[in-house]
């Protein structure tokens, strides 16, 4: 967690305390790419584009909202802005997130806790990575990171209704992948 | 209520964006499948939120790769003008603040002087001293 001294100390020109900003949050902002844009190269690169925004945001930045939750939205921008340079938007079936896949198998395979917990959880990961990029951001932005659909459908430039619809799709999708027994109550 | 019409508003109830209330409670209450369907969304979304704190293991040498990104020197150089450009703030604030209330004092100063030469205009002289009149 990054404190107010922290960032106090960020904002007094030590320049280790920027160091130690990322020291402290570079797993959470590198899962969050991975997770939203699926491959584990172009996580590091929206990662590192992440905190080159933050740096130069910092004094923009003057503690209304948590740190991390300041940053998760830095993150959000600089995925969605890789994402569209690579066109990868507008491909709805596209995407499969191969790399997200295999870092949640691998991820499980080495954590034990992780392995201890309900095994729905793994299967939650994997399914979330194969959803396609345009159904996985909302759900991710949202239901992971806490997001509402106004700021999404900001950084994605649609409606918030459009989120919801993308929203209320990419759930459908997880549940019946969650819960395949069920897909018969779907009406 | 019909168990479509039901269905569509479940994720909603289950992130608790929406009360179960009125024709949609009385419909869960008599619907299993349409009960049974609201918990597996529950579910979905409880276990969404847990996942922002599993993290995945970066590629080694992440750290390093996004600290050489922006070199302590830069960093050092950009705070120190993040430390400039506060200061330089703060004395625009102050010198604003003074401009600001010496404007306010010199109004109400200018104001009073003038409401009070106004009020002079009505009022009626002073009588002449008494010797005077007599010389006359």
């Amino acid at each position: 967690m990054v404190t107010r001294e922290l960032l106090a100390a960020c904002r007094r020109g030590d320049p280790k305390a920027f160091e130690e900003v990322v020291r402290r949050t570079h797993r959470h902002v590198y899962t969050q790419a991975l997770r939203l844009v699926g491959d584990r190269h172009e996580a590091e690169d929206v990662a590192q584009e992440a905190y080159l925004r933050a740096f130069r945001g910092l004094p923009g930045f003057r503690g209304d909202a948590r740190f991390e939750t300041w940053l998760y939205r830095i993150v959000a921008n600089a995925a969605v802005s890789h994402l569209r340079r690579r066109g990868r938007f507008g491909q709805p079936t596209a995407d499969p997130g191969e790399d997200l896949a295999t870092d949640v198998e691998a991820a499980s395979r080495r954590d034990p806790s992780l392995e201890d917990q309900a095994v729905d959880r793994d299967a939650l990961s994997l399914a979330l990575a194969e959803l396609p990029v345009g159904l996985r951001i909302p759900v991710v932005l949202k239901d992971v990171y806490g997001m509402s659909c106004r700021e999404i459908g900001e950084e994605l430039g649609v409606s918030e209704g459009a989120v919801k619809v993308r929203l209320h799709r990419g759930r459908r999708r997880l549940k019946r992948a969650l819960f395949p027994e069920a897909t018969n109550d779907d009406v | 209520m019909t168990c479509e019409e039901v269905r569509a508003q479940l994720p909603q109830l289950a992130e608790g964006g929406l009360r179960a209330a009125g024709a949609v409670e009385e419909h869960l209450a008599g619907c299993e499948a349409c009960s049974a369907e609201l918990r597996r969304y529950r579910a979905l979304i409880l276990e969404l939120a847990a996942l922002r704190e599993v993290l995945l293991e970066p590629a080694e040498g992440l750290l390093g790769r996004l600290l050489a990104e922006v070199p302590e020197e830069r960093r050092r150089r950009f705070l120190e003008r993040v430390v400039a450009d506060e200061l330089l703030h703060r004395a625009a604030f102050s010198v604003g603040g003074v401009v600001v209330g010496a404007s306010a004092i010199g109004l109400l100063w200018w104001r009073t002087n003038r409401r009070g030469s106004v009020s002079l205009e009505g009022v009626p002289r002073p009588a002449a001293p008494a010797a005077d009149a007599a010389s006359i």
